[in-house]
């Protein structure tokens, strides 16, 4: 066993070739050099799916957020905050997808889409979405049907598992939705005193927040014409806003077909022998 | 029982420490079992652990100035002033329409431009503190330093001590890099990066603080009322900030001769600072943190090929708390 495993990782050239390498290591030009956030999993499982990086990635914006208050009985979309909601994440995600383009990438792998509110102004929030741009090291179609290179919020590791599958990414789609939920009158809130009961004011607030974003997503999926959208989280963001806002927020990755058959190795069954 | 040390080279106890080390006393590791013998694995063994550490006064920051000037608008304000707000209030506000003359300044630019010798004194903490590392690890007759902790903390008033702490690793074959490597990624990862034809080849970081002056676009984009829109000063700030450590990493990078990094940690802070009498500037830092590494696998291809696994385990937190013994 343990002379296999040894020819096995000289045949590699491990640790000989490596030290060689650092041995003849010399100042190289910027610009020629990639870097990347992915960890060494994905970076290893996006080379092996035969993609190579190109570097980081990133787009931001700072977007001051408008005020709207909803009314106090009335259960109602937000669109300002929606509409805000929207604009500066296609910002800053647009701004991303520009760095990705002017590197002449075929796609985006691990994107991550994040809203910080800022401590030092009121409604201030940075929208920033960073990612790593690859480029397939065979030449193909990889781009969408926008011509824009894919976006993916997909892990390295669930990208892998894409590929070899027979599917590729199309682009992040999302749907959001500011929602603003009735507060209950005071006589109807007496009403309840001591009983178990369902209230249908909020059950449905709830139900046409969460449908609006859905469908919302669905329907950017269905402009890039794909076959279906993968790791769909479905989030309730608080925010900043109190109890009774809420913005619904759904965002997934729309998926076409490489191949007409999705046959896939059948796993190992292995027992870890780890905590 | 201290000495006077002139800060060359090693501090005595450190000295002491490694000639026990060359004796043949046991090496120490941070890594576990598995992390070991992963590395064994790949044909490299431990040597010990190693550290580097330099406690620095940072007494200037040298602030040079947002680059405002009330003489922009107007002609008021001297040379010598730069940037303290001393131009009215009034006089400010009407030089909204040559809102292009308002930039970001960034350390990078050299001189006191935007606290560059603040920024500076940071990359002396850090490099020193790894250099020491590196010098302590060459002493063990060792190759490189895997699962690296980089770290730095403020000893109260300007004082800041930056740390390294790893274990310096020695290969098995003959031939020995040119620059010892470090990395802060733990032995799992740098054994994967060997089996995969990387080599890590150095800890990379890179700093940058820009300060941009709020100017009355800023102002009015930010107002409470100002309902949906773009703050684009402050847009224009981060992304600037960004760019300009990202391009310092790059550029380090490429100076040890790297393919390219994985980087483990990119921050942000912003802040506001007031320099003068109704003059607001906002500052912010970005500070990016990894690893160069280098490609030694000659085909095209990836040699690794993974196997799907389904794994036995349960995972944490799916077992009923019933059944824990």
């Amino acid at each position: 066993m343990s002379s296999d495993t040894e020819t096995d990782v000289a045949s590699l050239g491990i640790p000989e070739d490596a030290m060689k390498r650092l041995a003849e290591m010399k100042p190289g030009q910027p610009g020629s050099l990639f870097t990347s956030d992915l960890s060494v999993n994905e970076f290893l499982l996006v080379r092996e799916a035969g993609f190579r990086p190109l570097g980081l990635v990133l787009g931001s914006s700072i977007y001051h957020v408008g005020i709207q208050i909803g009314r106090w009985s009335k259960n109602m979309e937000l669109d300002t905050l929606s509409q805000a909601m929207y604009h500066a994440r296609e910002l800053a995600m647009s701004r991303m997808e520009a760095e990705a383009s002017a590197l002449g990438a075929d796609g985006i792998v691990g994107v991550r889409l994040d809203i910080e509110f800022k401590e030092f102004g009121n409604d201030l929030a940075e929208f920033i979405a960073v990612g790593t741009a690859v480029k397939a090291d065979k030449e193909g179609n990889w781009k969408n049907n926008l011509g824009q290179p894919f976006t993916s919020d997909l892990s390295g590791q669930d990208f892998w598992t894409l590929v070899q599958a027979g599917y590729a990414p199309l682009g992040m789609v999302m749907g959001s939705c500011v929602y603003h939920i009735a507060h209950q009158g005071t006589l109807k809130a007496m009403g309840n005193v001591g009983k178990n009961v369902e209230i249908p004011t909020y059950t449905e607030a709830l139900y046409d927040a969460r449908e609006l974003a859905m469908s919302r997503m669905q329907a950017e999926g269905e402009q890039l014409k794909a076959e279906g959208i993968v790791g769909v989280q479905l989030l309730s963001l608080a925010h900043k806003w109190g109890g009774h806002t809420t913005e619904f927020f759904a965002i997934g990755t729309a998926v076409r077909p490489l191949r007409a058959d999705h046959q896939i190795a059948k796993p190992q069954l292995v027992l870890p022998l780890t905590d | 029982m201290t000495t006077e040390w002139n800060g060359q080279g090693l501090p005595p106890a450190a000295q002491a420490r490694m000639e026990r080390g060359r004796a043949g006393g046991p090496p120490a590791s941070l890594f576990g079992i598995s992390g070991q013998a992963a590395l064994e694995a790949c044909g490299f063994s431990v040597v010990g652990e190693v550290m580097g550490c330099i406690v620095e006064h940072i007494g200037f920051t040298g602030y040079g100035g947002c680059g405002w000037t009330p003489a922009n608008y107007g002609g008021y304000g001297t040379p010598g002033m730069r940037g303290y707000g001393l131009g009215n209030q009034g006089n400010a506000l009407g030089g909204s329409s040559m809102g292009s003359r308002i930039g970001v300044r960034s350390s990078s630019r050299g001189g006191n431009a935007a606290f560059a010798p603040y920024v500076d004194a940071l990359y002396h903490g850090y490099d020193t503190a790894v250099l020491r590392m590196l010098l302590e690890c060459r002493d063990l007759h060792g190759d490189g330093v895997v699962g690296v902790r980089l770290e730095q903390r403020h000893l109260g008033q300007d004082n800041r001590e930056f740390i390294a702490v790893g274990t310096a690793v020695r290969s098995h074959g003959k031939t020995r890099p040119a620059n010892l490597f470090s990395t802060t990624l733990p032995a799992h990862d740098v054994a994967k990066l060997l089996h995969g034809g990387w080599v890590p080849a150095a800890i990379t970081i890179g700093i940058s603080l820009s300060i941009r002056h709020d100017d009355w676009a800023t102002i009015q984009q930010a107002r409470t009322w100002a309902g949906n829109t773009e703050v684009s000063g402050f847009t224009e700030l981060v992304h600037h900030v960004r760019q300009d450590a990202r391009q310092q990493f790059a550029r380090r990078t490429a100076a040890y001769g790297a393919d390219g990094a994985i980087m483990s940690g990119m921050t942000l802070d912003i802040w506001d600072i007031e320099p003068g009498e109704g003059h607001r500037d906002h500052v912010a830092i970005s500070f990016v943190e990894g690893t160069a590494i280098a490609r030694f696998h000659r085909g095209a291809v990836a040699p690794t090929s993974s196997l799907l696994v389904l794994p036995m385990s349960d995972p944490p937190g799916t077992v009923s708390p019933g059944r824990k013994s």
